[in-house]
């Protein structure tokens, strides 16, 4: 099939290309749809280890260390990226949630208590009680401002959007007028 | 625009549209071929209707019936969603869904939702949803482009 249009010409033949169905629009696929929640996993992967890097780096200069141990930041790594797939596909992507109600601070305090007691038990904090409990705080603050931040996406994106919606139909009244 | 006039000795008479993207020229030539389709006929009960596609809302298809409905109306369409998306496809309608397809000028407003979808405000107050899987093609679709290449 051509990379325009839905005809191809075959044997000297225009052919109607595509599935046949009638279906003039491209749906993703099963193979599209599962790379683009696997992107947003590991974005979201990414996202969480970095601050929580960030974190465990001020803890380690803040008790006069300078270095950081690559095995706790493997665990970090994988456990965010585990924590991505148990947020999305278990906790319905709460982070990214329309409203931060009850349902949704329910999952962030057991998502804060995961990351706090994995910390806790992996020694990422030397296993300092009250450490962990700030990392508990950090996190669920941490959960907040994604939330915040993708809030504040969508708010953009709809301007644009509608805006864009404005410029079609200001465009389709004009091909009108002009018809 | 290139043109190209090909004589066949038999078969059917064909006109072949080839474009890259839908330019205002392309669209008028289309609604020229399909002049005669820019109307729908349904059924109201047992009368048959004829409505003009521009005053259509949203079409949809409910166990394996198609339904069309304007600001005041709902009539049942002889043809399936995807024989109509087909050619409303080329005009101003959206495929926003399995079993929908939406008059883009007839959006009032629309709303981003978590998880890529889109909600649509129509200009009746009707609340209808983008599915994820077609909502990359819409906006495509507002910014100028076909939103099918």
């Amino acid at each position: 099939m051509n990379k325009c249009g839905r005809v191809e010409r075959v044997d000297g033949k225009y052919r109607r290309g595509g599935r046949g169905d009638g279906e003039t629009q491209e749906k993703l696929s099963v193979w599209e749809h599962y790379l683009a929640m696997e992107i947003a996993i590991e974005f979201k992967a990414c996202l969480y280890f970095f601050a929580i890097l960030f974190f465990y780096c001020m803890y380690r200069l803040l008790i006069g260390n300078a270095q950081a141990s690559i095995l706790h930041m493997a665990e970090m790594i994988f456990l965010t990226y585990g924590m991505g797939y148990v947020q999305v596909y278990l906790l319905s992507g709460f982070d990214e949630g329309e409203r931060l109600g009850m349902k949704e601070c329910l999952y962030l305090v057991l998502c804060s208590l995961i990351y706090a007691g994995i910390s806790f038990y992996a020694g990422w904090f030397g296993r300092v009680i009250w450490v962990s409990i700030l990392f508990f705080l950090y996190a669920a603050f941490l959960y907040v401002c994604v939330f915040a931040v993708y809030k504040s996406k969508r708010k953009i994106d709809d301007k644009i959007m509608n805006e864009n919606l404005r410029m079609f139909q200001a465009r389709r009244a004009d091909y009108a007028e002009r018809d | 625009m290139k043109y190209t006039l090909e004589r066949i000795p038999e078969g059917e008479d064909e006109v072949i549209l080839r474009y890259c993207q839908m330019t205002p020229e392309v669209e008028r030539i289309w609604n020229l071929l399909h002049g005669n389709q820019r109307r729908l006929t349904g059924w109201k009960g047992k009368t048959r209707v004829v409505v003009d596609v521009d005053k259509i809302l949203y079409i949809e298809s409910v166990d394996s019936r198609t339904y069309a409905y304007t600001s005041e109306d709902v009539f049942a369409v002889d043809d399936t969603l995807n024989k109509l998306g087909q050619f409303l496809n080329a005009v101003n309608f959206f495929r926003c869904s399995k079993s929908m397809i939406i008059n883009i000028d007839k959006v009032q407003s629309l709303k981003s939702l978590p998880s890529n979808r889109i909600e649509a405000v129509m200009c009746n107050g009707e609340h209808v949803m983008i599915s994820r899987t077609y909502a990359s093609d819409f906006r495509k679709r507002l910014k100028g482009g076909r939103g099918d290449e």
